[in-house]
């Protein structure tokens, strides 16, 4: 057997093993045994001194086209498996994608504060300020300043905590109109959201609760921009197709005054047994009013060049309204099954 | 005000059905609460005549009847015992509907046919009484429908009168309001009766205090037959506006005010010694009242005395004494007048209100007397056969007049923003009972006084806007000259509430009320400040005196309550405000009043408020502020938070997550970004695991776990608890950025293991290590280890040290900078080096 023959009878050999290798080890171990540094053909290589002169470069040439392709078609095959052994190595890791993830729990915003700052934010959007004031309040600017002196009847409208003589906790927000009105000059556009109390408590009136009260005062404001303004955020609120209504109503601080219904926004007035306005057709939203010249006059703004407007609307009945809640109760008492509804 | 509308129908003429009354009224006037029916409301009730009356013979408790209904004659059969041959009663027929749903139909009872129904006073809607079939008058003719003797079904309207409305608490006023948005006419009955009784001035009549006082008639009608009931049409007008027929006397009283809205009061004559006294109660004056119950009064009350003793406490309820009964036959008439606001306060002070007082304690018009008084003459009359006397006693210092009130035109578009024309603000406000004169370019109204109510320009315009109808009303948005937005401090909060809840935790609004337990609960010192405690004095349950100087007993209440719905635990948290009592000092205590009730303007009548105000009292404008207030109590809002039992239960791959010190410092941490902590003693926290917040000196709050003994004063046994509550104003969830340099060559990271003494903080070494080399970038805590590979007393702390240079730094470098931080640790905290 000549050498050539020799080297191409391993070139087949080793072609055949590579063919027939199964994996990236068995590749390997081809390469040992036809190009590693005892496999026959690195032996040919090696002794090809020892071949007379004239053969030489034939041979020399013939292992080295052999080792090259050999080293070539190995390349190949081994690139070949070892994507095809990947693939089955990520299969094996393959998990079962429903289960759940490692949890970052999302959690609640009190339904009533969504309101507020969803509230807040539109009037922000139209120019709006946001004021502040003591939840303990004294008598003078929970009644007086606001036109609602001692023994006045509307006193006992609203069952007021008292703290202390002339200290009491506030009834509403509007004694922040006050402070508001007393610290600075017209224009004032402000809308003060906060707690209230009253001596109240039954499936629909909670002795503590929210108010949305805004207020603008300016040269030229009319009941007009009153309705337009609730208007414009009851569909900012309840979506573009409701519609307001006012209906008079009596408050001492404002003259007129006004109650403001918005459209329901579920069935428009034609379900009878509609879920959210119950048949009604018209949800309440609160009080509102021009701020009655008294007012006015008492934080020393004059009510021949000023004229304003207030109102108010209580964040827990939208948020009862808007997210199907049926009892006011729910909202303080810090239950996790309906805090984590939110 | 319940408004019956047949009774309604006296006086104004309309046919609009109920619920389109009920718009009419909402819109134009006042809201409507509901609407009642009473009676039948369907069908034909006729005047029958028992003619037998015997027992069922198959039932005990039934009888079985022949009544003629003129037409024919039927067997009916009922449970009521009180028939007799002869006895004239209302049937309803078959096929009619009553008000309490049923629909009557012929019926077989206990084997016998009945044909309709005999009724009761509650079944025809006359009254409560449902203890016999009712016996009509002999002058009901057989045959005939009953309602040609009065309605047999009635609707109601519940009207919600506003305070400011004291004239819509009669159906006469009503009456006229409803003309008013019909735009129709209505009439009152001009009252007729004879005179000629016994003189009302056999007795006296002496008003001693005025002020309480303003009007007061007294009137004698005597020769009354003794027992008269009321008849039947005024019975079921008075049971329809929702009051208690009594007696015929009582009765004709009460028609009246339900009709004017002018309470009346009768006491029987022969019961008045000497006449009638309108004075202040002597202190301490006890009354015996028609309710059974003995009230004590004091002398800011009005009483109504004969020359012996009380009779009534003015405007609210009568003492038995001269009260008329089923034998009184000769009656003293009062109607007065009396100052609102006292009515209104005697009413509170004793916890009695009646129909009178709420009526009474809304000021009515002096002028009111004369038509009622003449109005409960007459049907004393009438009903009872009682004569009048020609005399009326009358107090009536000051009458009152109308008034007049200018409205500008113009001035009423620039309130209502919508043009209204002089025509229409004429006829409106004369439907409303006004004479109105038209100036050029605006009108003069001359007020009626019992719309009180009606003084300015400003009252006028909204009366007519109301009745114009407020859609008229454009739409419009003002021209906002002002820039709006959050403050600093708000967007503060709200990124703070935002953080809060991206966090995990629930947000609770909880109620600020909170008994005593909760001081003790949490174990405070009796020298505690947060036991200053501001308390409401008219609290709704003794569980909900105090206002909470804390956020963390509500929150742990809240707790416990989930807990026991068998909830697993949670986080949530609040920001709410917290309150403290801080007492006014002595001599501050005028001006404090003063600014209370009076404002600033008060306070600068008391020139000497600005002057002698010590600093730390504030008028409360900001509020916020830890500054006391006038009145006398701190707020401050807070943010804190409860993390109770199983946070959160474990998954497949993740376990149960419950809270302790670290999980609840890591929040606070996130929210006051350069929060110190040092260990705290609070009664209500873990001894060993609680810290205060500071922020520099300034002391933020405090986060730990609860003291075992805490979390079982608040029934949450077996849950780990851990809170932390702080002042809003040191959180910075999300402080402004500041760019700083850094440079692009590697860092270098070296691990350094530390023993330690196991007393030494932690904190301080990381304090002390920074700034130590101006090389080291950041130090991180990787593993803490006490056990037996390090000897007792100590433990092991293994920190990463990353070294960042300008340049990249060369390993000398950096052990030179290691052993410097090592060399200062050790001798300031005796760390030595482990296993290098």
């Amino acid at each position: 057997m000549t050498a050539i023959s020799r080297i191409e009878e391993l070139k087949a050999e080793a072609l055949t093993a590579l063919t027939e290798a199964r994996s990236t080890a068995e590749v390997e171990q081809v390469r040992v045994r036809y190009l590693g540094r005892s496999a026959q053909l690195t032996e040919i290589k090696k002794n090809i001194r020892q071949l007379p002169q004239e053969e030489r470069p034939v041979v020399g040439e013939a292992a080295n086209l052999a080792s090259r392709k050999i080293e070539e078609v190995l390349q190949s095959r081994l690139a070949e498996l070892s994507t095809a052994e990947r693939e089955a190595r990520l299969r094996a890791e393959a998990v079962d994608v429903t289960l759940p993830g490692i949890p970052f729990p999302k959690g609640n915003m009190h339904p009533s504060q969504r309101v507020i700052d969803d509230v807040v934010d539109f009037f922000i959007g139209l120019g709006y300020r946001v004021a502040e004031g003591p939840e303990v309040e004294t008598d003078y600017y929970n009644f007086t300043a606001l036109n609602i002196p001692p023994g006045h009847p509307a006193r006992g409208m609203q069952d007021t905590f008292f703290l202390d003589e002339g200290v009491v906790l506030r009834t509403h927000t509007s004694p922040v109109q006050v402070r508001t009105m007393l610290t600075h000059e017209p224009p004032v556009y402000v809308i003060c959201p906060g707690r209230v109390y009253r001596r109240d408590s039954d499936p629909t009136h909670t002795p503590m609760f929210n108010q949305i009260e805004g207020l603008a005062v300016d040269k030229g404001l009319t009941l007009a921009h009153l309705k337009g303004t609730l208007t414009a955020m009851a569909r900012h609120v309840f979506g573009e197709k409701v519609r307001l209504r006012l209906r008079p109503s009596y408050f001492q601080f404002t003259e007129p005054s006004v109650e403001q219904d918005v459209s329901c926004f579920l069935c428009d007035g034609k379900d009878p047994h509609c879920r959210i306005c119950k048949g009604a057709g018209w949800l309440e939203m609160g009080g509102a009013g021009m701020v009655d010249p008294a007012v006015l006059e008492e934080v020393g703004y004059d009510p021949e060049v000023y004229t304003g407007f207030a109102f108010g609307m209580g964040p827990d009945r939208m948020a009862m309204v808007q997210y199907g809640v049926p009892d006011l109760r729910l909202f303080f008492e810090g239950d996790l099954r309906f805090l984590r509804q939110f | 005000m319940r408004v019956p509308l047949t009774w309604l129908k006296d006086y104004v003429d309309f046919d609009v059905p109920a619920g389109r009354l009920v718009e009419l009224f909402s819109l134009h006037s006042q809201e409507v609460d509901g609407v009642y029916r009473l009676g039948v409301l369907d069908g034909e009730v006729v005047v029958g005549e028992v003619q037998e009356f015997e027992r069922h013979p198959n039932a005990e408790r039934l009888f079985v009847s022949k009544v003629d209904l003129g037409v024919e004659i039927v067997q009916i059969v009922a449970g009521a015992s009180n028939l007799y041959p002869g006895a004239r009663v209302p049937v309803v027929l078959p096929g009619s509907l009553l008000a309490d749903g049923r629909k009557l139909k012929k019926a077989r009872l206990r084997g016998l046919d009945s044909y309709g129904m005999m009724m009761s006073e509650r079944e025809l809607g006359i009254s409560q009484s449902h203890e016999g079939i009712l016996i009509l008058e002999d002058s009901c003719e057989v045959g005939r429908p009953l309602t040609d003797y009065f309605p047999i079904g009635e609707t109601v309207l519940d009207i919600d009168v506003m305070p400011n409305r004291p004239d819509l608490w009669g159906v006469i006023g009503v009456a006229r309001e409803l003309a008013a948005i019909l735009r129709t006419d209505f009439r009152v009955p001009e009252p007729q009766f004879d005179t000629g009784g016994a003189p009302t001035g056999e007795y006296g009549l002496r008003v001693e205090v005025d002020e309480l006082c303003p009007r007061y008639d007294l009137r004698r009608v005597s020769g009354l037959n003794p027992g008269t009931t009321a008849p039947i049409w005024m019975r079921r007008r008075i049971h329809a506006a929702g009051m208690r027929p009594v007696s015929g006397i009582v009765d004709a009283t009460n028609y009246v005010m339900l009709e004017t809205g002018q309470p009346i009061h009768a006491f029987d004559a022969q019961k008045v010694r000497g006449g009638i006294v309108v004075r202040r109660a002597h202190a301490g004056e006890q009354l015996t009242l028609l309710d059974g119950s003995v009230r004590t009064l004091d002398e800011q009350m009005l009483v109504i005395a004969d020359e012996e003793r009380g009779l009534v406490i003015a405007g609210v309820m009568g003492a038995e004494y001269a009260e008329v009964d089923g034998r009184t036959s000769d009656v003293l008439v009062e109607v007065a007048t009396f100052s609102g606001r006292n009515i209104l306060e005697t009413s509170q002070k004793l916890g009695l209100r009646t129909d009178a007082s709420g009526r009474f304690e809304r000021g009515l018009d002096p002028n009111m007397v004369d038509y009622s008084l003449d109005r409960v003459s007459q049907f004393l009359t009438t009903l009872a056969a009682g004569r009048v006397a020609l005399d009326t006693l009358s107090h009536n210092p000051h009458p009152v007049q109308p008034w007049d009130v200018p409205l500008r035109l113009k001035r009423a578009e620039n309130l209502l923003g919508v043009a209204v024309r002089e025509e229409e603000v004429a006829e409106r406000l004369t439907s409303l009972g006004c004479r109105v004169q038209r100036e050029s370019d605006h009108v003069v109204a001359t007020v009626p006084t019992f719309r009180r109510d009606l003084t300015r320009e400003v009252d006028l315009i909204e009366e007519v806007g109301r009745l114009i109808g407020l859609d008229r009303v454009p739409e419009e948005l003002p021209a906002v000259t002002t820039v709006g937005g959050l403050s600093t401090e708000q967007q503060k909060v709200r990124l703070l509430r935002r953080v809060l809840v991206d966090i995990g935790l629930a947000e609770a609004v909880l109620y600020p009320f909170g008994p005593d337990r909760w001081a003790d609960g949490l174990m405070l010192n009796p020298e505690d400040k947060r036991r200053r405690l501001a308390r409401v004095k008219n609290p709704l349950s003794a569980e909900q005196t105090n206002l909470r100087s804390m956020l963390l007993p509500g929150l742990l209440d809240a707790a416990a309550r989930n807990k026991a719905f068998s909830s697993h635990g949670g986080a949530f948290f609040e920001i709410g405000r917290v309150f403290a009592h801080n007492s006014i000092p002595q001599e501050m205590e005028e001006i404090a009043l003063t600014y209370r009730l009076q404002g600033e303007k008060g306070l600068e009548d008391l020139h000497a408020a600005s002057a002698e105000a010590p600093t730390g009292i504030t008028n409360g404008v900001e509020g916020l502020e830890n500054l006391t207030p006038f009145s006398g109590v701190e707020e401050a809002l807070r943010v804190g938070a409860v993390m109770a039992g199983t946070v959160r239960p474990g998954g497949w791959n993740v376990p149960p997550f419950k809270a302790g010190f670290f999980d609840i410092k890591g929040i606070v941490e996130r929210l006051v970004p350069r929060a110190t902590f040092n260990p705290i003693q609070e009664p209500f926290l873990h001894p060993g695991r609680a810290a205060e917040v500071r922020v520099g000196d300034v002391n933020v709050g405090w986060v730990g776990e609860l003291h075992p003994r805490a979390v079982e004063n608040f029934t949450l046994e077996d849950w780990p608890v851990a809170a932390f509550e702080l002042d809003l104003k040191l959180c910075d969830p999300d402080p402004t950025p500041h760019f700083r340099e850094f440079v692009s060559v590697p860092a270098v990271m070296m691990d350094l293991a530390l023993i330690l003494d196991s007393r030494v903080p932690i904190g301080d070494i990381l304090e002390s290590a920074d700034g130590l080399s101006p090389l080291l970038a950041d130090i991180r805590i990787f593993d803490m280890y006490t056990g037996p590979q390090v000897p007792e007393g100590k433990k092991s702390v293994a920190f990463t040290l990353t070294f960042q240079g300008e340049q990249t730094l060369t390993d000398e470098e950096v052990k030179q900078e290691l052993d410097k931080i090592i060399s200062h640790l050790s001798a300031r905290f005796g760390a030595l080096v482990r296993g290098v």
